[in-house]
């Protein structure tokens, strides 16, 4: 296990794609953070009856505890950036023929799978550690209060990824199956950024179904539900989504196992 | 496959030499039938110990020969720091061994492969056409490579359509022809050599009648203003063959002893 590891990070360290990804992760979720943490202060800072109303009701959502969830929920939207590094990895494999020559040199096929589940967990760790350290950040310069526990909320970090090895495991599926880089980056987008959120409100609106919640990515999109201030518009759906997590959680777990195993019977069944 | 033997795989191009390489290598998987490796049933283990270079050189674009090894060594076991640098000497790569695989004309792209088989010294060589892309000095190179290895006790599965490569380097040879095995054996008797004499005189057509006669084991065939005799091996005498016809009233021209017959050879396996 260490040995494949070790070779994996052999073929990442020097990829040039990956540090850029990396980098720009590490812009994007301070970035969009505090974007949108300047439109709250925006709203609230003014001196207005409804500016300080709004503060009343909605409290802050970027200090402790509520910004680990304020915070993994707007740092989610952009999981198709570490997507981007997930898909190249395993299309290199195919546009240099290096699967097939990782088998040549020794590997099993169930190694070379077992190498690229290690892949996309190091990239769920990275962009994870990211998260968290904007997080904190992030609720520590907005705590006033610093007698309330920092941490009461930091399980968000563990939902936030598992969220994201989920997506990135559906990517990766993407990327197998397609096995050409830009066709399997345009079909992931396509389905990330279009297609499910629209059949998710289709189901909802036209046909009164709740069936959208199983769509692949929907199922771990509902780990992270909106936070606080946004959700208290409508009370009653906030607390049915925050109670609707712990079943997610194990869609999600069911749904990461299916993935995995689809990958390894494709891998192991097709000629290289 | 007697062990220590080179072993030339020749046949035309779509003939099957790359898809049985494949599938002794696990690429591919066979319909039927069944192989053994060291005596045994295939396996990752086993594949450790083979240096292979299957159709086309696969490395990963964007590291150097030496980061590009790194992985061989990684997942193969074979050779270590000092051998990755004496296998690049040895193909003549070393001046441009931090260079990126992806700046490497075809034949550089192709030595590298061949340093990656060479690493860690294994004593089962597969090469699918090991001088593709070379030039005409790096093809020699090659083939002087691959008879040094040949003494050395190391045995060598080679694939190829340059009969020229197979008749200089092979002790025994496999003819294929649309993935059915047409012959196989020692070189020297799968592809044995009749002798062709070229001649030609004044008078064609005497000439044709008084040659006829000159052997039982004679065969004729008329190119233009040239006659071609095909004698069986070691049984052309030029001298003798003027003398005959000037005995007979005719002088010769042109006199040319041609030993090979080789493509004919071939020919006459693969197109029937």
């Amino acid at each position: 296990m260490f040995h494949i590891a070790k070779t994996e990070w052999l073929k990442i360290k020097r990829y040039p794609a990956f540090w850029w990804v990396m980098g720009i992760t590490a812009l994007t979720y301070p970035g969009i953070n505090y974007m949108f943490h300047s439109v709250y202060n925006n709203i609230t800072e003014k001196d207005t009856q409804k500016g300080k109303i709004l503060k009343m009701l909605i409290g802050n959502p970027f200090s402790f505890p509520e910004a680990w969830h304020t915070v993994a929920y707007f740092s989610s939207i952009f999981v198709f950036i570490p997507a981007i590094v997930v898909i190249m990895l395993i299309t290199n494999e195919y546009t240099y023929k290096t699967s097939r020559q990782n088998i040549i040199d020794g590997w099993s096929r169930n190694e070379f799978m077992l190498a690229k589940m290690i892949d996309v967990l190091l990239l769920t760790v990275i962009v994870t550690v990211l998260f968290a350290i904007v997080a904190f950040i992030i609720g520590y310069t907005n705590t006033d209060d610093h007698t309330v526990s920092h941490w009461n909320m930091s399980y968000y970090t563990g939902l936030f990824a598992l969220q994201t090895f989920s997506q990135l495991s559906i990517a990766f599926t993407v990327g197998l199956l397609v096995r050409k880089s830009f066709i399997a980056l345009a079909i992931f987008t396509f389905y990330f950024i279009i297609v499910e959120p629209i059949a998710v409100n289709v189901l909802k609106i036209k046909f009164n179904s709740e069936a959208g919640q199983f769509l692949p990515l929907e199922i771990s999109q509902k780990l992270l539900p909106k936070p606080a201030f946004i959700g208290r518009l409508d009370e009653a759906g906030y607390q049915a989504s925050l109670i609707a997590v712990k079943y997610h959680v194990g869609y999600t777990l069911a749904l990461v196992a299916l993935t995995w195993l689809f990958c390894f019977w494709l891998y192991k069944k097709r000629d290289l | 496959m007697p062990p220590g033997t080179v072993f030339g795989i020749l046949g035309p191009n779509g003939s099957g030499k790359t898809t049985l390489l494949s599938i002794i290598l696990d690429v591919l998987s066979a319909d039927q039938g069944n192989f053994l490796w060291f005596g045994e049933q295939s396996s990752p283990e086993q594949r450790k110990k083979i240096g292979s270079l299957l159709e086309t050189p696969n490395f990963y674009h964007y590291l150097s020969a030496v980061n590009n090894l790194k992985i061989t060594n990684s997942i193969s076991g074979r050779g270590d720091a000092e051998m990755m640098l004496a296998v690049l000497e040895k193909v003549k790569l070393y001046e441009r061994r931090n260079s990126r695989f992806s700046t490497y004309s075809l034949g550089m792209k192709q030595r590298l492969a061949i340093a990656a088989a060479l690493l860690g010294d294994p004593k089962v060589l597969v090469l699918d056409e090991p001088t593709n892309g070379l030039d005409p000095v790096g093809i020699a190179e090659i083939r002087d490579l691959i008879m040094e290895l040949s003494k050395k006790g190391h045995t060598i599965i080679m694939a190829s359509h340059l009969l020229d490569e197979v008749e200089k380097v092979c002790t025994h040879v496999a003819i294929l022809k649309k993935g059915t095995l047409i012959t196989t054996g020692d070189v020297n008797d799968v592809l044995v050599d009749d002798d062709l004499v070229e001649i030609s005189a004044a008078d064609m057509n005497a000439l044709s009648s008084v040659i006829k006669n000159y052997s039982n084991n004679i065969k004729i065939t008329r190119d233009g203003n040239l006659l071609h005799l095909i004698l069986p091996k070691g049984t052309a005498k030029l001298d003798d063959i003027n003398n005959y016809c000037f005995s007979k009233g005719i002088v010769l021209n042109h006199l040319l002893f041609k030993k090979k017959r080789l493509e004919a050879k071939f020919f006459e396996l693969t197109n029937n």
